[in-house]
């Protein structure tokens, strides 16, 4: 049973837009792409829609380069060619909602080129730890609501609290499986983590979430295949956009298991629940700013968090011998943020290795004797302390 | 001797703006006396809020204005070096990057437990006689990377400089009431600034540990409009052919409204601009000495090339008559501010600044400026490390090309990193759009307002060769 579901998931995660449409044509019902990170798809499954995590492309850019210039993020430059292409048609409305740079420019190239399309947008604050933040991340959920209310009818709060219990149903799930890896009661590979959320990210959550209770109850009960005395890594990075699951594979090849990440396409996307009692828009608003302390990014500036001593912790936590840095290339908040974690982790002694990556691929056998290289001096390194 | 050395310059800068240059010197030696002289010191980068500072009696640091500094001198090397060594890609924003360097150094510096930065002077460099921040005032409009750069230098900086955010939302105009300084997410958007920057106040007041004098901040943004209006002023009589004054004029002249000490010498300063425009206009003297071409350009500078572009395209008989970052930013909206009750208008500026207002802005923005200055074609500098400012250069190319009808052009370039510099790309670009202008001179397909000048030879045969 685990493998149909996982086959489900891995062909939703291959073809996300194709999934969009055939849910569309099945069901009847609009379907709303946002941006990523932090849109709360719980507002749209309330207003009856479906919400869809636009998701890079693997196919190559061509027009769009016509319209944003080739020194950007892989996801920017995809984002803004599907819509060049029109690939976005199928959408009844875009949702935009970070301070990104270059998202922001992806915003405005995609309003003029996809001129029917409704885009909404509503600027979250990105400094966290102000008197106003979350005032001011109330503020711009009350405005996403009204907005997507002009579009789509009344939204009520008992349909809010009951999507907000369903999105809640659905991450507590997929952290169950991290646990289970992490722990070692479950193998389970990286390509398919990463299909489990990406899948998350564009299907209807209902029909998501009943297939991984199936799931983690098949996997528990199938338990781990034997250890092959490999080398546990932690994934890190990648925010906007997933890795590309050749990487993943290539990784474990070189003989890693990855043990843990805090990839947006990964442990980042589920990590932070939104309370089930109250203002729904209030508990929104918490669950934006508690995002942050829980899983620490790049992109928001706290001055009293430290994504370096969560990477630490979390390190120490999963027992991974290194961690490898995954930095989608031209993401500069990524590239603020590397030093503090390099240097942290050098001042600890826990090896890692940084891997950048492109939209249009990057040459594996490099790569694959760095990854080779690196395992081998953690074995060596882990050897020699024994 | 070098026969490019004979030639005379073709760019015939004001001479006016020569104290500017003055000013500036003066401001960095109080810089970097300000230890010294037992002052607190701020660091700050994109929103001009020094006038509150200056009120507080803070030095104050532009991080922007520093890289540019270094990069006009051509200084950046060693910051930039100190950077990459620390970790930070080539590929970040370059004036972050050359400041984290000044940062990184500094460190080192005070701490003297790392090894010497590659082909460092310590004591000759530039970027060394930076003095640390007691404070930190994040208040950068659009660009996530200055709010990053701002929490970075805090961090590296062990996290032990106050830091104070303040939040700048991106003028969208999605609404049907929205348009320029109207419609209620402008209303909403100024208020929301403006609440912040009266808790930045605040802030200012814990760390002085004094009241801070509201009469002063008044004073100060009397200065601050009127200089503001004579610099506009002055930028509109450029509209007459042949163009008193050039983009160039005005880039040189950015620091004095945006970032040095505000006095009445800075009225002083603006008036003595315009006059000079003014008398040019009367004695038909141009800013090239033989205006053929009348361009725009969008982007930001290209700091350690500004007398090379300016000359370069004075070779061209080109004016750069006008620019996105020289005529929409910097106070541009002078008439925002009550000198009274100054708070509102400041948050209003920073709004407006040319890489906050989305495209739809921007577009309407440029299609006026090409119009009004009776514009042939506009260049693109593409800035490598400035997404903020790269973000909308195809949308603007666009619509010029659509509404206006006059060709554009792309070099590129960036901020303070040379390396991304192409000249021969730049050379070549620019003649092939020169010849368009001309061709369609003769198809008669270029605006009628835009044909004016008799059609003769370029004067640039000679390879350029300018040295700096």
């Amino acid at each position: 049973m685990s493998k149909e579901i996982l086959d489900t998931f891995r062909r939703v995660a291959s073809d996300p837009m194709g999934s969009v449409k055939a849910w569309k044509q099945a069901s009847g019902q609009k379907v709303v792409g946002s941006f990523p990170m932090n849109f709360p798809g719980e507002l749209v499954h309330a207003a009856g829609a479906l919400p869809v995590l636009l998701q890079e492309a693997d196919d190559p850019i061509t027009v769009g380069h016509g319209v944003i210039y080739p020194f950007y993020c892989g996801y920017t430059r995809s984002v803004v060619d599907q819509a060049t292409k029109g690939d976005f048609e199928i959408l009844d409305a875009i949702m935009f909602g970070d301070h990104c740079v270059q998202l922001l420019g992806a915003a405005d190239a995609v309003r003029i080129k996809a001129p029917q399309k409704p885009v909404v947008f509503y600027q979250l604050i990105s400094s966290m730890n102000d008197p106003w933040t979350h005032g001011r991340a109330r503020e711009s959920f009350v405005g996403l609501k009204a907005e997507l209310e002009e579009q789509f009818g009344q939204i009520d709060a008992k349909a809010l609290h009951a999507s907000i219990r369903l999105f809640n149903r659905n991450r507590k799930l997929i952290r169950r499986l991290y646990d289970l890896r992490r722990t070692g009661r479950i193998s389970i590979s990286a390509r398919d983590m990463q299909a489990i959320v990406k899948s998350s990210m564009v299907m209807d959550k209902a029909t998501h979430t009943a297939q991984l209770e199936s799931l983690v109850s098949a996997l528990e009960a199938a338990g781990p295949v034997p250890d092959r005395r490999h080398v546990r890594v932690h994934l890190s990075g990648h925010f906007c956009q997933a890795p590309k699951p050749e990487i993943l594979d290539l990784i474990e090849s070189c003989g890693a298991t990855v043990v843990g990440d805090d990839l947006f396409h990964g442990f980042r996307y589920i990590s932070t629940d939104v309370h089930e009692e109250g203002d729904p828009l209030d508990a929104l608003a918490h669950w934006y700013m508690a995002r942050n302390t829980g899983v620490p990014c790049p992109t928001r500036v706290q001055n009293d968090v430290d994504w370096d001593g969560f990477l630490l912790k979390a390190v120490s936590e999963e027992k991974a011998q290194g961690m490898v840095v995954l930095m989608a290339k031209f993401c500069e908040p990524h590239m603020y943020y590397y030093p503090e974690v390099k240097h942290a982790f050098e001042r600890h002694g826990i090896p890692h290795l940084l891997v950048e990556t492109e939209h249009e691929g990057i040459p594996m056998e490099g790569l694959k004797t760095r990854l080779e290289t690196f395992l081998e001096i953690v074995r060596r390194r882990e050897a020699a302390m024994a | 001797m070098n026969s490019s050395v004979k030639e005379a310059r073709k760019a015939n800068k004001l001479s006016s703006t020569k104290s500017a240059g003055q000013l500036v010197n003066e401001y960095w030696e109080m810089v970097f006396r300000a230890k010294q002289e037992g002052k607190l010191v701020c660091w700050y980068e994109g929103s001009a809020i020094n006038p509150f500072l200056q009120c507080a009696d803070i030095v104050w640091v532009h991080g922007e204005a520093y890289s540019a500094l270094l990069a006009a001198r051509h200084l950046e090397g060693p910051a930039q070096v100190a950077a990459e060594e620390h970790g930070y890609l080539k590929e970040l924003c370059s004036y972050a990057r050359t400041h984290l360097g000044c940062v990184v150094s500094n460190q080192r510096l005070k701490n003297d437990s790392d090894s010497d930065v590659v082909n460092w002077a310590d004591d000759q460099s530039l970027a060394t006689r930076l003095p640390a921040p007691d404070m930190i005032i994040s208040a950068y409009a659009y660009c996530s990377t200055g709010q990053q750069w701002d929490e970075i230098t805090a961090r590296l900086f062990g996290k032990k400089i106050p830091i104070f955010n303040v939040s700048i939302p991106l003028i969208w105009g999605g609404k049907p009431d929205a348009g320029y300084l109207r419609g209620k997410e402008w209303e909403e958007t100024s208020r929301y600034l403006e609440r912040q920057l009266y808790a930045m106040v605040e802030f200012i007041e814990q760390q002085t540990k004094k009241k801070f004098e509201w009469d002063r901040l008044r004073e100060m943004m009397g200065y601050v409009k009127r200089a503001s209006e004579l610099r506009l002023e002055a930028m509109d009589i450029c509209a007459t052919r042949p163009a008193p004054a050039s983009f160039f004029d005005w880039i040189v002249s950015i620091a004095p409204i945006n970032n040095l000490p505000i006095g009445p010498h800075l009225v002083d300063l603006f008036q003595s601009i315009k006059d000079e425009v003014q008398q040019r206009v009367t004695d038909g003297e141009g800013a090239i000495h033989n205006e053929r071409y009348r361009l725009y350009f969008d982007g930001i500078m290209n700091w350690n090339k500004v007398g090379w572009l300016a000359e370069k395209f004075a070779r061209y008989d080109a004016t750069v008559i006008c620019g996105r970052y020289t005529h929409l930013a910097f106070w541009q909206e002078p008439g925002l501010i009550d000198p009274q009750n100054p708070v509102l208008g400041m948050a209003q500026n920073y709004l407006v600044c040319p890489i906050n207002l989305s495209a739809p802005f921007l577009i309407e923005k440029t299609v006026g400026f090409c119009r009004k200055y009776e514009l042939d074609g506009m260049v693109i500098h593409s800035s490598r490390t400035c997404r903020a400012f790269t973000n909308p250069q195809f949308l603007l190319a666009d619509a010029v090309t659509e509404q206006v009808g006059i060709p554009t052009t792309m070099f590129e370039g960036d901020v303070t990193d040379e390396s991304f510099y192409k000249d021969e790309l730049l050379n070549s670009r620019v003649e092939t759009m020169l010849e368009a202008i001309d061709a369609r001179r003769v198809s008669g397909t270029l605006p009628a307002s835009t044909v004016r000048m008799p059609l003769v030879q370029r004067s640039v045969e000679a390879p350029i060769v300018v040295h700096r």
